[in-house]
């Protein structure tokens, strides 16, 4: 793999004229890619552009910091195959900061292939950046964002339930969802066995301790969609035979990790808790079913993994979806 | 609560995961447990399905053998396997002491019926402590000599599937089946006293590796090449398996076999049933292998007086691999000094259907070659008509080359113009690799395969009557090589691009393969 960069002005014409040096091989995916907080600029950059490396792209990366200085960077990699040399990907970086939304926006018209999708990885948090947001939707098809990327409660969480009513045309993805794949796999597992099914409709009470808000609602969420359990109230559940679910959740350890979990059915406890090793769950059961302790490991929950899972998976999410329809309910 | 099609109630928790990707509770047992292909291979592989999570809640691992270990012992040994030879590096805390506690050891002879007497209650004990419910993998991977003992004593020890009231009981074996047509029948006899066909997985591992799965994919997800895939526009296929290494430690063995029965007969006529079968008209195991034993059974079988026109044979001498020099196969450990093995096999098949007449399938496998690489490909027709004049005079054929390893990916050959004033014309190459594609490692065949199994998918391994119709095809020549001896051995250099007898072949049909 080898990596080749210039840096040029911020013309689209002057883009264009370094981008011709090279031309893709093959390009399966756009990818934008959306900055304004300084903080997580360089965090961002580097899983990005991870993506882009790994996979034959076209990569835009919007820098609005102001970190910057007016100029673009085109990057292409390449790896040797052959004894030539076949360009998998191409990255362009461009401050836009003092650019305003059409401007924007006609990058991507201007750069992007038009025949393969495209998705855009939105880290914005600036009220500033909305006008670019809804400048670049239209020339979206897949929506990634991070409910928990860098907030610990559940605003974001709200405000992206609120843009999903509102533009169902596009695919949506929520990194903080994805992150729970392995929870909401472990606690499927506890009642995968047959005899264990009912307890599943006798649950009385759902405990979740994570770091940030997002992760403790989805979980609670998606268990309601699937349960047929109906939000009666802020952090209240009636399931299909009107019984009451209570649902407590508490703010514990790092942001954007669950800590635990505990469903208490009328018979018995399913607990599943982080050990020391922050890859690995413990999960057990109390009461009537009591099992003894074992070990769950959780995968692919770094970011880069969850954010190439989140545009390689193409089209609507319907367990998401249906997920972030019931979150918004319980927010009331 | 919600059921599903089989009538069972489904946990509705498992939507959108991955589903029945679990197999029941069950207990895993490897004969020839302190064998190198349970090292190297078999042990990494179920501790990367734990790290996937495949493995189910409850599950036992039991290793059967005739050497006098403990369940600590094997433990330390399987520990160093996987540190060794794991794709996923090293074991790690706290997973492997949580996976090692489900791992134990029987210490047995294949000859002793109390020995597995001694596992059916040890396996008894496994259901009552670790909750494995009865349910039974047992996987053969012993030298075949002792494959049908160790079935027959599986019988005897109360351990076959009539004996099994509370669970299911299915069997891996590791290929060969048989040494020929008469010896796969006659293990066949044995394996059906004891076990039904659906409870048999004859493990082909090249069917477990990810691109022979795409070549379903690429044919049967695809509109743009199934309308080609015929007479009408394919002039020939060629498949290969050449290897760089020699017969390394296993000299011995491969001194009995040769590269029709280590390769062609399985791995090779497997290849050439998935990229010649007709579409299958489900994706489940039955449909898919009764279209591969369909067109398996349309190869034209080769005549006695053909063999040696429709195919070829050599033996590797002295040469050099990757610069270094290597010895030629009659100086390997354990091979007879006057062998008459053949280390290359080329055969000329022909199929005769709609799809395929007076297409012929050219197959070659073989050691010490110049590269490594496994690949099928689809040489299309010329063009009808030279449109270019002297332009297009020097025009290729339109080559399609599914490549399965080392390389893993798809390449299609095509004529453009150069650009320029003038219209000249040349071949260039479109390639897909898997891996930069995808940007994902596939997992190691035995990883899918042990997994399928214990799901009872059955759809990657290989039927008996397809076994069998390989070994019809294989016969005549086999017949014809083991009888005659070759006195041009060894014919053709370590690290070349095989016998010129395989050169010639071809030549007779105005062909010549691809360069390996």
């Amino acid at each position: 793999m080898s990596l080749e960069s210039s840096t040029v002005g911020t013309s689209l014409d002057a883009i264009r004229a370094e981008l011709a040096r090279a031309k893709l091989a093959a390009s399966t995916f756009n990818f934008i890619v959306w900055i304004d907080d300084p903080a997580r600029r360089d965090w961002i950059r580097e899983r990005a552009g991870m993506l882009s490396e790994k996979h034959p792209s076209f990569t835009l990366i919007f820098d609005n910091t102001g970190v910057r200085e007016g100029d673009a960077t085109v990057t292409t990699s390449a790896h040797e195959a052959h004894a030539s040399f076949t360009v998998r990907g191409e990255r362009v970086e461009i401050d836009v900061s003092g650019l305003d939304a059409a401007t924007i926006a006609n990058y991507v018209t201007g750069l992007c292939t038009s025949s393969v999708e495209t998705v855009l990885w939105w880290s914005g948090f600036k009220e500033t950046s909305r006008a670019t947001f809804f400048a670049l939707l239209p020339h979206i098809d897949t929506l990634v964002v991070d409910s928990s990327g860098g907030l610990r409660d559940e605003s974001a969480l709200r405000a992206l339930s609120e843009f999903h009513t509102e533009h169902l045309e596009v695919a949506l993805r929520d990194l903080a969802w994805m992150r729970l794949r392995p929870w909401r796999d472990m606690i499927a597992n506890f009642f995968d066995d047959e005899a264990l099914l009912g307890e599943l409709f006798t649950i009385r009470s759902l405990h979740i301790a994570s770091g940030s808000d997002s992760e403790a609602l989805y979980l609670g969420a998606w268990l309601a969609s699937r349960l047929e359990w109906k939000a009666s109230g802020r952090d209240a559940f009636t399931d299909r035979e009107g019984k009451p679910v209570a649902f407590k959740r508490r703010r514990e350890g790092e942001i954007r990790r669950v800590q635990s979990i505990c469903l208490d059915s009328e018979t018995s406890w399913y607990h599943g808790e982080v050990t020391e090793d922050s890859g690995v769950v413990k999960i057990w059961v109390e009461g009537e079913h009591a099992s003894e302790p074992r070990l769950f490991p959780l995968k692919a929950i770094d970011n880069a993994s969850l954010l190439e899972r989140a545009v390689l998976e193409s089209g609507p999410d319907e367990l998401f979806e249906t997920a972030l329809r019931a979150a918004a309910t319980l927010l009331g | 609560m919600t059921a599903t099609a089989g009538g069972v109630a489904a946990n509705p928790l498992r939507k959108g995961l991955a589903a029945n990707r679990i197999s029941d509770p069950c207990n895993v047992v490897f004969f020839g447990a302190t064998g190198d292909l349970m090292k190297r291979m078999l042990m990494p592989a179920m501790y990367n399905l734990r790290l996937e999570d495949m493995l189910p809640s409850n599950y036992g691992i039991v290793g059967f053998s005739r050497s006098d270990d403990d369940d600590e012992k094997f433990r330390g040994e399987m520990k160093k396997s996987v540190d060794q030879f794991s794709r996923s590096g090293p074991a790690t805390e706290p997973l492997w002491s949580d996976f090692a506690k489900r791992l134990s050891y029987v210490s047995g002879d294949f000859d002793d019926t109390n020995c597995f007497i001694k596992l059916r209650e040890h396996l008894e004990k496994n259901d009552r402590e670790l909750g494995t419910g009865g349910n039974r993998l047992f996987y053969l991977s012993t030298p075949p000599s002792v494959f049908a003992k160790i079935i027959d004593q599986l019988d005897k020890g109360g351990l076959g599937p009539r004996d099994n009231a509370a669970g299911w009981t299915r069997i891996i074996i590791e290929k060969p089946f048989g040494t020929d047509l008469d010896s796969a029948r006659a293990l066949q006899a044995e394996v059906s006293k004891v076990f039904d066909e659906k409870s048999v997985y004859r493990i082909d591992h090249y069917l477990g590796k990810e691109p022979v799965q795409d070549i379903m994919a690429l044919r049967f997800a695809n509109v743009i090449f199934e309308p080609l895939w015929n007479r009408r526009y394919v002039d020939s296929v060629q498949i290969t398996a050449a290897e760089t290494v020699g017969v390394e430690l296993r000299g011995g063995y491969y001194d009995n076999a040769g590269a029709l029965r280590d390769m062609i007969q399985n791995h090779v006529l497997n290849l050439l049933a998935l990229v010649s079968m007709e579409p299958p008209a489900a994706a489940d195991a039955d449909s898919i292998r009764d279209e591969k034993y369909k067109v398996l059974r349309a190869i034209r079988p080769i005549e006695r007086g053909r063999v040696t026109l429709d195919s070829a044979r050599g033996q590797y001498d002295a040469g050099s691999n990757a610069g270094k020099p290597v010895p030629g196969y009659r100086e390997e450990p354990d091979v007879r000094a006057d062998s008459n093995t053949e280390t290359f096999a080329a055969v000329k098949f022909l199929i005769d259907n709609w799809r395929w007449a007076d297409v012929p399938f050219y197959v070659r496998s073989g050691k010490r070659l110049a590269h490594k690489t496994s690949e099928i490909a689809i040489r299309f027709r010329p063009i009808p008509h030279r449109l270019f004049g002297d332009a297009g005079d020097a025009l290729d054929n339109n080559v399609l080359v599914m490549k399965i390893q080392p390389e893993e990916g798809i390449s299609l050959r095509f004529n453009a113009k150069v650009p320029g004033p003038k219209m000249h014309i040349r071949s260039v190459s479109m390639d897909f690799n898997y891996g930069t594609g995808f940007g994902v490692v596939s997992a190691p065949a035995y990883e899918r395969l042990i997994g399928d199994a214990m799901r009872g998918d059955a759809t990657l391994f290989t039927r008996w009557d397809a076994v069998e119709t390989a070994w019809q095809i294989v016969m005549p020549i086999l017949d014809k090589w083991q009888n005659t001896e070759d006195e041009s051995f060894p014919n053709y250099s370590a690290g070349s691009q095989g016998p010129p007898s395989s050169d010639r072949m071809l030549a007779m049909d105005g062909r010549e393969w691809r360069k390996i």
